[in-house]
């Protein structure tokens, strides 16, 4: 019987009950929503498939070790390369380096969606150019002001810049918390 | 008038049918993402969107092989056990290996099934 390494203190807790440094992390700071990531699975199956919750419970845990696998390589980059933010580029060269290269042209395509889409939702000025995007930026200083290094703006425009695309993919709310 | 909170209302997916809510809540892959070492500090916008969508299609992709297995072995219902064995069979999930072997072991008896 393999029940040896983890029995964790005080009865079994529902899914994950490790002993490791859980050191009163909640619950909902290491794991996705279990809701989110049951929609998803069953999106992946037929109809007729059902889905365990000891199997909800297991990929739960792995996205989580996912993000954090992809996250660890593309923050080793990050300090090599002596930057402090880890952007968008990092995670695809992650994502490629660690085996997971298929994933790339889809996440490609979603980014680009997502930036067309959002800079028609901003109601700034589309089908113009590089000018057009410039103008853009200039005309919402407000979220650009949240940057904590001017250095990470710099590095996130280039990166949309570096796409060729991005109308002026503003992101900083979540660039810089805690 | 825009405001930082219209901002991140988009982010958390609060955001209308446009862009379509991502399928899974920014702020916390971030959490998770902060999790991940000591060094990681500082996180590009861009990243917790590039990884609602990756999560989506690692999920995706782990369920198929899953229910490959689950098929295999004549059943409708995708267990633990066969998630297992598709992390086992799949050289890109070696890193998932310590963690669905350890949700393994904490099951009554069954051993991960790697042969289905």
């Amino acid at each position: 019987m393999a029940d040896g390494p983890a029995s964790p203190p005080g009865g079994s807790h529902e899914s994950g009950g490790d002993q490791s440094p859980r050191h009163n992390v909640r619950e909902q700071d290491r794991y996705l929503p279990i809701a989110n990531i049951s929609r998803i699975m069953k999106k992946a199956l037929p109809a007729n498939g059902k889905i365990a919750k000891d199997a909800k419970d297991t990929v739960q845990e792995c996205v989580s070790e996912f993000i954090s696998f992809i996250t660890s390589e593309a923050s080793d980059k990050c300090q090599k390369e002596k930057r402090k933010t880890i952007n968008g580029d990092d995670l695809l060269w992650a994502m490629a380096t660690l085996g997971f290269e298929d994933y790339i042209e889809p996440l490609k395509v979603y980014l680009q969606r997502y930036r067309e889409l959002e800079g028609d939702t901003r109601g700034s000025a589309r089908g113009g150019d590089g000018s057009a995007r410039r103008d853009a930026i200039g005309s919402q200083p407000g979220p650009n002001a949240q940057f904590a290094h001017q250095g990470s703006f710099t590095q996130a425009m280039n990166y949309m810049n570096s796409q060729a695309q991005g109308q002026h993919l503003i992101v900083s709310p979540v660039q810089s918390s805690e | 008038m825009r405001q930082a909170g219209t901002y991140s209302g988009i982010l958390n997916g609060g955001m209308s049918g446009r862009t379509g809510p991502h399928l899974l809540p920014l702020a916390r892959i971030k959490k998770i993402m902060k999790r991940s070492g000591e060094d990681v500090k500082m996180i590009s916008g861009e990243a917790p969107i590039i990884f609602s969508k990756a999560c989506e299609l690692f999920i995706e992709e782990l369920t198929q092989r899953s229910w490959k297995v689950t098929l295999q072995g004549k059943r409708r219902t995708l267990h633990k056990e066969d998630v297992a064995s598709a992390v086992i069979a799949t050289d890109v999930f070696d890193f998932l290996v310590n963690v669905v072997s350890k949700s393994g072991a904490n099951s009554e008896d069954t051993p991960v099934v790697m042969e289905r």
